[in-house]
């Protein structure tokens, strides 16, 4: 429903974008290659069925608007309107969008289908959340997991952010982002590891390399596991 | 009047570690002059006791920054000896690519930006950079190529994930070789330029000299640095398992680090130890630097060491090469790694850019290591750099150079050996009485 002739200025981060009338601050960050990060986002969706669900696109209005955070799905360009898409209010309140989708997110990332171009690895990734497994990140579970060719590789039970670096060239994953401390993402692992048949021994030798404060941990989870 | 000369550098600049050159002087006379290293050390044999042996590489290879390659390589050696493991032709090349790949990135790093500030007569080589653009940017390059080399190989520039026990995980395709080939093929011109940047300033590398004895790999084939027996200046070949009898480890109360000597009181390792051994085996082009710069061996200069470096980034070069060459013609296949565990020791040996390389592993049937020890090249020539000032310094203070003069000149002396001070400090046995 754009106006013909008539041209609105925004600024974002600081630089000044020309824009229609009608179009929403992420319609205009994503045509200029502004990377706000988004879940629910469908470009199918027309303008009134965007609900700003999932929150991820979140944008500080600095001024020309109600000033505070606002999802730039949902926000109309109006002129004089400036928001910054990465200042320490957006970053956090991102943060906590990310940990909020986690906790109800099943983890089982060893059998998801999109390891290896996960959304929720790469957040965790770029906003320092220690909340997927290195699975996540692994492009492995198309070419052929580790554990299936009889390799103790510790991505399954260590927190992502490394891009997969280790396995993406055929090395296992020794842990050195340390051992994930979410009892049902060790579960998963586990069950991982027992499909591959490795042993509770060989399972925690390899894990103490990097992450000896959390064996005892590992170990509660094994025992309840009944993993031997 | 007399006239006392202090030198008490506490931690020398531009070597790896910690290390102090302490000197005191009355009157011309030499009373005390030592060479310390204090740093903490690291225990690293400890560490990998009870570890399973796919584990050792990746640990070992830690105790290195620079030569974590060789570390690698050594480490895997000594498993493969001890489980009685034979790997294929194509992973022996890959692995002799890998080794090239950080001889280069080594031997250009301590040519270029900590022996290089010396000839020029500055602190550091950030000044150099004003004043020597072009120069730096020319060793920058041979830099990059020698990490292009380890990152194609190894799966990083330092500390390699593509190389376990029996073979690689993921090996380098076709294309990517070649493209590597052109790059040496292209950076052989600057590391020539390189060459002649440091000819032109050669005569401030001082005239120093003292025989000793040189001990490096030595082999019938080919200037050896991945495989080879034991070779002597002073007494010949060696079998690689009679180690013990040539390093007979000893500590001394001032160093946290281990010294070592053979048939003297002390020996060197290195590039210049290398070339001393097995300058015979030396590609064209290599042979062409030592030449340029009068090298011929024995050469019992420590000074020259840097140079030796030279001609081994050159020849390093031109193997890396026809390893390629040799490698595409024979094309590349996945291979699969089986290993049969078993109880036993090995030991492995390899030249890495500082010198000699032992790794000494036992396993019990299990494949769990039950001993380890590791002898490193830096270690083997502390007491030859003792040994070395014991005699440069009354010379330096008998041509009458000043306090500063000689705290370059032994300064300069201690980097000629490239000392790696941190990997040498891994274990010392201390008795609390």
């Amino acid at each position: 429903m754009a106006l013909t002739g008539i041209k609105i200025t925004i600024n974002i981060d600081g630089k000044d974008y020309v824009c229609d009338p009608g179009e929403t601050v992420l319609d205009v960050a994503k045509r200029n290659n502004i990377d706000i990060p988004t879940f629910c986002y469908n470009p199918l969706l027309i303008e009134y069925q965007r609900l700003g669900s999932c929150r991820l696109c979140l944008v500080e209005v600095i001024s020309g608007g109600k000033p505070g955070l606002q999802s730039s799905c949902t926000l109309p360009v109006s002129t004089g309107l400036a928001v910054s898409t990465h200042s320490e209010m957006v970053y956090q309140a991102r943060r906590s969008v990310v940990e909020l989708l986690l906790s109800e997110h099943v983890m089982d990332c060893c059998n998801c289908g999109v390891s290896g171009n996960c959304i929720f690895a790469r957040m965790c990734r770029d906003y320092d959340i220690n909340g997927t497994p290195v699975c996540a990140e692994c492009p492995n579970q198309k070419e052929g997991c580790l554990l299936q060719r009889n390799t103790l590789c510790l991505g399954p039970i260590t927190y992502s952010g490394c891009n997969a670096y280790c396995t993406r060239k055929g090395y296992r994953c020794e842990g050195c982002f340390s051992m994930v401390q979410n009892e049902d993402i060790l579960r998963f692992g586990l069950k991982a590891y027992r499909d591959g048949g490795f042993s509770a021994d060989e399972i925690l030798n390899a894990a103490r390399i990097f992450s000896f404060d959390r064996i005892a941990l590992l170990e509660k989870v094994m025992k309840e596991e009944g993993f031997e | 009047m007399t006239k006392e000369i202090n030198v008490d550098v506490e931690h020398i600049t531009r070597v790896e570690g910690h290390g102090n050159i302490v000197l005191n002087s009355k009157n011309g006379k030499v009373e005390r002059v030592q060479w310390e290293v204090p740093e903490a050390p690291r225990f690293f044999e400890v560490l990998v006791n009870g570890r399973d042996y796919t584990q050792l590489a990746q640990i070992t290879s830690r105790i290195c920054g620079i030569c974590s390659i060789g570390h690698t390589l050594a480490s895997l050696k000594a498993t493969e000896s001890a489980m009685g493991i034979k790997i294929s032709d194509q992973t022996l090349l890959l692995r002799k690519l890998a080794l090239h790949g950080e001889n280069i990135q080594s031997h250009i790093l301590h040519v270029g930006y900590l022996v290089a500030p010396d000839l020029f007569g500055v602190g550091s080589v950030f000044p150099l950079i004003n004043t020597d653009k072009e120069a730096v940017v020319k060793i920058v390059n041979v830099h990059r190529l020698a990490n292009e080399i380890c990152d194609m190989l190894c799966g990083r520039t330092t500390h390699p994930v593509t190389m376990v026990v029996g073979g690689f995980t993921k090996i380098p395709n076709k294309n990517g070789l070649t493209h590597l080939k052109s790059r040496i093929e292209e950076t052989m011109k600057t590391a020539g330029e390189v060459v002649d940047i440091v000819l032109a300033n050669a005569d401030k590398l001082p005239e120093f000299t003292r025989e000793t004895e040189y001990i490096g790999l030595t082999s019938d084939d080919e200037y050896a640095l991945y495989d080879g027996m034991i070779g002597s200046t002073d007494t010949g070949k060696h079998e690689v398992k009679e180690y013990e009898s040539i390093t007979n480890e000893w500590v001394v109360p001032h160093s946290t680090a281990k010294y070592t000597k053979h048939n003297r009181e002390s020996y060197m390792v290195g590039a210049l130890a290398r070339f001393n051994l097995n300058s015979a085996k030396l590609h064209p082009l290599a042979r062409e630097v030592a030449e340029k710069f009068g090298l011929r061996a024995p050469c019992y200069n420590p000074f020259m060491n840097s140079i030796a470096q030279l001609v081994e980034i050159v020849h390093s070069m031109e193997d890396s090469m026809k390893i390629i060459d040799e490698l595409l013609s024979r094309g590349l296949e996945n291979e699969k790694i089986e290993i049969n565990v078993k109880a036993g020791r090995g030991i492995g040996c390899v030249e890495v850019p500082r010198g000699i390389l032992f790794h000494d592993y036992t396993y019990d049937k299990d494949g769990k290591c039950v001993k380890a020890n590791c002898v490193i090249p830096t270690n083997q020539n502390h007491a030859n750099i003792q040994k070395d000032m014991e005699l440069f310094a009354p010379a330096l203070l008998e041509s009458g150079k000043t306090e500063k003069e000689v705290e370059l000149a032994l300064e300069m002396l201690v980097r000629a050996y490239d000392p790696c001070i941190s990997c040498s400090t891994h274990y010392l046995n201390v008795k609390f009485r």
